[in-house]
């Protein structure tokens, strides 16, 4: 943890006039997950780094400038549907006014989430490493927890895609400083359909087929696992956007560091 | 209390299920196209994946430098020891079985998706074990996110379990001279003429091209 600490630190001060998100240390740890693959053995994840929040419009036109390959013109539609970006004035115009500039890029396909990623070094978070970190909430009062459950519950049924607050406003921060992984959007993963998806349709049975773990959270978690297996890569709706996951910290940043000493 | 979560849980799931069901009808009616000069033709070719990456023999490789003749794709990785081999193997039959022409037109790609492990020189070395190093057989890895894209657009699912083992599909795909996949044969130990014959089909097609 206090390594983790001392990372963001660290790379905070290596970019300190970088528009780039910073990306957060997770330290090592593991999870219940609600997937009846997996019955009672915790689910082991190694250590990584993920975007503190996610990916804003700004940032996304950023990477379409240098990718001319994913503007909504020239997407192939092998990468898509048609309603990739489609709230968007034009390939590289969001409009600020009705999108805003910091809030989270929606109607993004699974395949353009992950180019994006691969061209900031890094790839979508795997779904185990997603939930992993999703779940370091701090809450040790099992009152509270169910009452953050039952909200984010309630969040999950009607997400208002056309008043997406800001990334970093939701207040929900995870231990080790990852924001709104709750509040703000559903986000990709790269394995958002696992193994077991398969065998599970969905169906009146799927949530009873889920495990309960005694509470109120895995429900949450159920509405969002059975949600993501629902989803194909080329989907795009305005509540479900993304954020990047990096096996390590910024390599070029270290480089420039060795150059310049 | 239970079958409120429960009812609302499903009412989340047919929401889903409903924006699903619109943008399938979008890809039917998706804009026209810009293609670049001598690019891509289909709409649905995987070439449009234009990343790079590297075989067991050291070199960087884009997929659609194999345009023009049929691929076989399999994805695998090298440190699996009980289905993997049946599902190379499996590859080896489809191969084996193709006219002399067919095999000296169609490239094999065997992707590796344990990006930490299978470098281009484990990759070398499982060729040779294999005794897979031949011409037209290619073992290929990559960046974690483009394996990661190239699995995605071929229907191949993978997951890495805490031992470092990983679950996955068992598919082996055959691409045509534009990169569209024509057939997927699902599952091990499966009859391979099907697929054999649509290779000898786009094999012939591209002698003709020549």
């Amino acid at each position: 943890m206090i390594t983790g600490v001392l990372l963001i630190l660290v790379s905070s001060f290596i970019n300190p006039a970088n528009s780039q998100t910073p990306k957060v240390f997770i330290p090592a740890g593991s999870f219940h997950s609600v997937l009846p693959e997996v019955k009672g053995e915790p689910i082991q994840v190694n250590p990584f780094f993920m975007d503190e929040t996610a990916v804003t419009n700004e940032q996304y036109v950023k990477f379409l400038r240098s990718n001319p390959d994913w503007r909504r013109s020239e997407i192939p539609p092998i990468f898509t549907y048609d309603g990739y970006l489609r709230n968007w004035d034009s390939d590289l115009e969001p409009n600020y006014d009705s999108v805003g500039k910091d809030r989270p890029v929606t109607r993004v396909s699974w395949y353009a989430a992950s180019a994006y990623c691969s061209a900031q070094g890094g790839r979508l978070p795997t779904l185990n490493e997603w939930e992993y970190s999703a779940q370091l909430l701090g809450i040790d009062d099992i009152a509270e927890m169910n009452r953050f459950s039952s909200k984010l519950i309630s969040w999950y049924s009607g997400i208002d895609v056309n008043n997406l607050p800001e990334v970093g406003s939701t207040g929900i921060e995870t231990t080790a400083g990852v924001k709104d992984q709750f509040g703000l959007i559903m986000e990709w993963v790269a394995d958002f359909k696992p193994i077991i998806a398969d065998e599970i349709s969905l169906d009146c049975g799927t949530v009873g087929r889920m495990q309960t773990l005694n509470s109120i959270y895995s429900y949450a978690a159920s509405i969002r696992y059975i949600t993501r297996m629902s989803f194909n890569p080329k989907i795009t709706t305005g509540m479900l956007g993304f954020r990047c996951a990096y096996d390590e910290p910024d390599h070029s940043d270290e480089n420039k560091n060795e150059v310049t000493l | 209390m239970r079958s409120v979560l429960i009812f609302m849980i499903l009412f989340a799931v047919t929401g889903i299920g409903e924006v699903n069901a619109q943008d399938m009808q979008h890809q039917h009616d998706h804009k026209q196209e810009t293609l670049k000069a001598g690019n891509i033709q289909s709409d649905y070719s995987l070439y449009h994946l234009d990343s790079e990456f590297i075989t067991h023999r050291g070199e960087g490789v884009k997929l659609s430098e194999f345009s023009g003749e049929p691929v076989i794709v399999v994805m695998f990785y090298g440190n699996c020891t009980q289905v993997c081999p049946i599902l190379i193997q499996d590859s080896w039959r489809l191969y084996s079985s193709l006219s002399e022409t067919a095999k000296t037109t169609v490239n094999v790609l065997a992707v590796s998706f344990d990006t930490e492990n299978d470098s281009p020189e484990v990759l070398a070395e499982y060729a040779k074990d294999e005794q897979l190093d031949i011409s037209g057989w290619h073992f290929v890895t990559g960046k974690d996110a483009d394996i990661r894209m190239l699995a995605m657009m071929l229907g191949v699912k993978y997951q890495k379990d805490s031992s470092g083992n990983f679950a996955h599909s068992n598919l082996i795909s055959v691409l045509d001279a534009e990169g569209n996949v024509v057939k997927r044969v699902e599952g091990l130990n499966q009859p391979m003429d099907e697929a054999a014959s649509v290779i000898e089909t786009i094999s012939q097609r591209s002698e003709q091209m020549n």
